[in-house]
């Protein structure tokens, strides 16, 4: 009767930011970035690309309870480049890859149907 | 971001076999976090169509109201449209009522039984206003007919069963059908299962293996619960028959181990080789169920990016200066 409505889990309520970021008050370069209504499947990829950045010193993600609905993703970068720039980057290399691989899967579709129409 | 590099990878993939609800492929050059992402999206957040809302008008049947409506619930229903769909939740053209065109299809159902014979009530009594949204066994059916009707199993097919009827009993109601996703409820999942493994990587010490009796490698062969080896009938030689049969046990390194024969096999998980296995309930084909996902994981990055307006603290060191 008094259950949170199911949506609750990936729609961003009214008046609250997807994304909000707030600098570490004592370290150069480092900051936490609150995702809203995004979970392993955004936090783990972005961590892991980040990983690959050689200017992030630090990269991690936490979902901090279950029924909050939001990950906390903290960066810490060299002074060549800055925590939203290696986030930034992090999406944007992400969005890439991706769009790279539908093309590959897509061309591989081809490939397939081809061999298959010659009878392999 | 001008000037930037970018650590972008450029994954491989290779499909090994496609069905309507099967696909198998093999994905390469990227990492856990790319195949597991995908997995996650493609069963809790690729859209498909359900049912969603029961309006009952008549039931006297053995089963309360709600238990049919959530059976109703949990039929597939062909969704190559839900992509494109509207979410009722925002939708405008019908205020949130949930009920028009652009986000959603009507369903009626109306079945009696007047006869002495159990009557039953299947996907197949359900009439969609929209013939591009059905339950998929029925739609699966008439495409089969109308190819080649020998094909396809009609014998004992009747559709999903809903609910059985006995002399005098009737069900009659409208549903709503609504897209969704499998994160609201499990009944939007167009995923069947969505599994990955790491492509095994075998290698057998082969000098330390010849010191093996031909009964000591039969009897290190049959400590696999899984049929990974064998042995070569010409040269008696172990040999990797399916590595893919392996899951990863250790049973055959422990009982190398246990023989006095440390190192005879080692296995690794080739950490960027992914062999994938999607099945789905037939909501939406396996391939495009995949091409979706891949699709939906963009947006879902594209809705985290920093706005502009956040992103120029180029200047943070000298904010801090
Ligand atoms: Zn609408």
């Amino acid at each position: 009767m008094n259950a949170p409505d199911r949506y609750e889990r990936f729609v961003v309520p009214e008046g609250t930011k997807k994304v909000s970021y707030e600098r570490d008050t004592k370290i150069v370069n480092a900051a936490s970035f609150t995702v809203e209504r995004e979970d392993h499947t955004i936090g783990n990829i972005i961590r892991m690309q980040l990983h690959r950045d050689p200017n992030v010193l630090f990269a991690g993600y936490k979902l901090p309870h279950p029924l909050q609905y939001k990950i906390l993703v903290r960066i810490h970068t060299t002074s060549q480049s800055s925590p939203t720039q290696a986030y930034g980057q992090a999406i944007e290399d992400l969005d890439k890859e991706l769009q790279y691989l539908k093309k590959a899967l897509e061309e591989e579709k081809v490939r397939y149907e081809e061999n298959l129409r010659q009878g392999y | 971001m001008e000037g930037a590099v970018s650590y972008q990878r450029f994954p491989k993939v290779r499909i090994r076999e496609i069905k309507d609800d099967y696909m198998k492929f093999e994905l390469r050059e990227t990492d856990a976090s790319i195949a597991n992402a995908l997995r996650r999206v493609m069963i809790a957040e690729v859209p498909t169509v359900a049912i969603d809302l029961v309006e009952i008008e008549v039931n006297s049947t053995v089963l309360n109201d709600e238990f049919i409506a959530h059976r109703l619930g949990l039929v597939p229903l062909t969704s190559d449209d839900a992509m494109r769909m509207r979410l009722s939740r925002d939708c405008d053209s019908c205020d949130g009522d949930g009920q028009c065109e652009f986000c959603s299809v009507e369903f009626h159902l109306n079945v009696s039984c007047d006869s002495d014979q159990t009557l039953d009530v299947t996907s197949a009594d359900l009439r969609s206003t929209e013939p591009r949204v059905c339950p998929v066994d029925v739609a699966a059916r008439a495409l089969s007919l109308g190819v080649d009707s020998t094909s396809y199993d009609t014998g004992d097919h009747r559709g999903i069963l809903i609910v059985k009827l006995r002399r005098g009993q009737e069900l009659r109601l409208r549903a709503i059908a609504r897209k969704g996703i499998g994160k609201d409820h499990a009944k939007w999942s167009p995923a069947a299962t969505v599994t990955f493994m790491y492509e095994p990587e075998i290698h057998i010490n082969e000098e330390l293996m010849e010191t093996l009796t031909l009964e000591e490698k039969r009897n290190w062969i049959d400590s696999s619960p899984t049929k990974v080896f064998d042995i070569d009938p010409n040269t008696h030689q172990v040999v990797v028959v399916d590595a893919e049969a392996y899951t990863y046990d250790d049973e055959v390194i422990k009982k190398a181990e246990a023989m006095g024969k440390p190192g005879l096999i080692e296995i690794y998980g080739k950490e960027d080789s992914f062999i994938f296995t999607v099945e789905s309930t037939g909501a939406i084909k396996a391939y495009q169920l995949v091409i979706n996902a891949i699709e939906i994981l963009r947006q879902k990055l594209d809705a985290v990016r920093l706005q502009d307006s956040e992103e120029s603290d180029f200047g943070e060191l000298s904010a801090h200066l």
